[in-house]
């Protein structure tokens, strides 16, 4: 299952997540095996309810299977504890969200700043690593800049600034584009390419199959399973 | 995640809002203010009534006639109440080794008269250590002079008040007066000292004991004033004047003895009592600030949802949420705190500098206290919001949902 002989990077094997929704049981994911390996491009597609964000919660280590395991970089992740999860994303996982998920009240530098605030990094350390994100994604100019004061897909770069700078293993987008105009949305496609293109390995949920196209491997889910690559 | 990060998060957060902080820190502020005014007027009043007992002297210890006690049944025989005499004080003040200074009191009243003028006055029967036990000064002439109390020769001191009415500017010395239809050369005149415990020094005159009791066909002295010979020896004097005085009394202890410490203690006790009542109505107040910050809390934690469920997604741990939050509160309630303490020291200096006979000062140790309280009020209330923004789900929180 996985492609160009690099190894798994993740590792899913039948994996389930029930929800318990009053009497009756929901399968947002059934039975799921998927192995993505290192360097990978992946989208997932799928109408709403087929399971999509369960799918992206549970490789992002944000949920944790109710059967099943899960190995994420050689590590299985499916019986640690809240805090272990955690310091898992800090270390290996980066996400971008449809809303950006920006702190309001923040500037750009301060949001790309929060994951290394938390991670303790020395705070001479944090100004370096922030700037050269923010070059990275070509807002070098934007640094004091608060989120009402950037369009659309200045704010999806900062956000991808924020999810690079811890340095992840992987980068899990959610409908990264689903705010965007089309022209702002290509842009932020492109510099995903370009991240995946340097060795990150990508997985994004999306609805739009001119994103999907961009993927080197696309993963059709329903009801809870992929049903088809 | 290091303490000045934590530090720095908070303080964007709640400068953020500022009508919200504003209110919440005005109210913890009135809480503290409410503290530190009450407490600072327990304390003028507590340092009012030392003041006022420091002037008895702090090594008095007063014999008073009579036993001040509760029994029940009958009387014993013998229970009779002797008269305190001028030989108890000779016996007092010759076999007490701690007893510096004795002083014997007796008290009458009746008018006294100055040509046409006449005025109704105490007539304090004393010998001449009275002027140093009772703390007076002379402002003219002198004091009665020493000598055998149980003579004296029918001179007289006065108070300045009765001094300037009956005399009118007129130089009082060396007159005569007539007292209860006595007659008195008046000697000195008393400085001004004004009330202490109930007795009005200036509105009142000094004549030898002997004489005072003559005057009044009094028995028995109306108190006897000990002075013991350091403040550490009035225990020890206490116990000496005791045994004296029940030898003297055929073993019968018809007297009772009054330290100025022990009054000082029971007012002290009483006055620290009502103090800590006062402070704890207002700590209510503060409380009432503490559920302030606590609703403040929870609407920030419900209006960040979002923003917590990203920190976990960026790797956030439990105890790092509920730090942010927590650190919040504090920082909420010891700005507060300062603004109080502020506020309540303007207002304190200000009244003492009002009215500068109300001993009023801002304590330290109330500070200290109002202000550990109001960081434990933000712990404690800042605590539920906190740990209920450190519980939330990750993946939930990211969509918005609580």
């Amino acid at each position: 299952m996985s492609a160009g002989g690099n190894h798994a990077i993740i590792t899913l094997d039948r994996v389930s997540r029930v929800y318990q929704v009053g009497e009756s049981e929901v399968r947002a994911l059934d039975d799921v095996s998927l192995d993505v390996a290192a360097g990978e491009f992946a989208a997932i597609m799928g109408p709403s309810g087929s399971g999509k964000s369960t799918m992206l919660n549970v490789l992002g280590c944000l949920d944790t299977p109710t059967s099943g395991r899960y190995v994420l970089d050689g590590e299985p992740v499916e019986k640690l504890t809240e805090d272990q999860l955690a310091e898992v994303r800090q270390r290996k996982i980066g996400f971008i969200f449809q809303s950006y998920h920006l702190v309001g009240r923040m500037t750009a530098a301060r949001n790309v700043e929060l994951p290394l605030i938390f991670a303790g990094v020395d705070p001479r350390a944090r100004r370096d690593r922030v700037q050269a994100a923010l070059e990275a994604v070509g807002l070098a100019k934007r640094l004091t800049h608060r989120p009402d004061q950037l369009s659309g897909g200045e704010r999806q770069r900062v956000a991808i600034a924020r999810a690079m700078v811890m340095e992840p293993r992987i980068l899990l987008a959610d409908e990264p584009t689903g705010n965007l105009d089309t022209k702002s949305g290509e842009e932020i496609v492109a510099l995903l390419e370009r991240l995946n293109a340097a060795g990150l390995t990508l997985v994004l949920v999306t609805h739009d199959p001119r994103v999907a196209a961009h993927a080197r491997r696309v993963l059709q889910m329903r009801d809870g399973q992929i049903v088809e690559e | 995640m290091r303490r000045p990060d934590l530090v720095a998060l908070a303080f964007e957060t709640i400068t953020l809002h500022r009508l919200r902080t504003g209110l919440t820190l005005s109210a913890i502020g009135i809480g503290v203010t409410a503290v530190l005014l009450l407490t600072a007027l327990g304390d003028a009043a507590k340092a009012y009534v030392v003041k006022e007992f420091a002037g008895v002297g702090t090594n008095l210890v007063i014999v008073v006639p009579g036993k001040v006690e509760t029994s029940g049944g009958m009387p014993a025989f013998g229970g009779t109440t002797r008269d305190l005499t001028l030989e108890d004080c000779d016996a007092v003040l010759r076999q007490s080794a701690s007893v510096r200074a004795v002083a014997p009191f007796s008290l009458g009243a009746g008018a006294i008269e100055y040509e046409e003028r006449s005025r109704d006055v105490r007539v304090i029967g004393t010998t001449a250590p009275f002027v140093e036990l009772r703390k007076l000064t002379i402002s003219s002439g002198q004091f009665l002079p020493p000598g055998d109390p149980r003579q004296g020769d029918r001179v007289v001191v006065l108070g300045q008040k009765v001094a300037r009415e009956l005399f009118q500017g007129e130089n009082p010395l060396g007159r005569l007066v007539r007292v209860a239809q006595w007659r008195f050369r008046v000697i000195g005149v008393l400085g001004p000292k004004g009330t202490s415990i109930g007795i009005d020094y200036d509105d009142l005159i000094l004549v030898p004991v002997s004489v005072g009791l003559k005057m009044f066909n009094q028995s028995g002295l109306f108190r006897i004033m000990v002075e013991a010979t350091s403040p550490e020896a009035v225990p020890a004097a206490r116990e000496q004047v005791k045994a004296v005085l029940i030898a003297r009394h055929d073993d019968d202890e018809d007297f009772t003895l009054i330290t100025q410490n022990a009054m000082l203690q029971t007012f002290s006790a009483v006055i620290d009592a009502l103090t800590a009542g006062l402070a704890g109505i207002a700590a209510i107040s503060l409380a009432v600030a503490g559920i302030g910050i606590m609703n403040v809390m929870l609407v920030s934690v419900s209006e960040r949802t979002g923003e917590v469920g990203l920190l976990k997604a960026l790797g956030a741990k439990r105890r790092q949420i509920l730090d942010v939050f927590l650190v919040e509160a504090v920082m909420l309630s010891s700005a507060g705190a300062a603004v109080g303490v502020a506020f309540g020291v303007t207002v304190i200096l200000i009244a003492a500098g009002l009215w500068p006979f109300i001993p009023l000062k801002p304590s330290v140790g109330w500070i200290a206290l109002v202000i550990l309280l109001a960081v434990v009020a933000g712990v404690s209330f800042g605590l539920m919001p906190a740990r209920r923004a450190a519980r939330l789900d990750a993946a939930d929180a990211l969509r918005g949902r609580h």
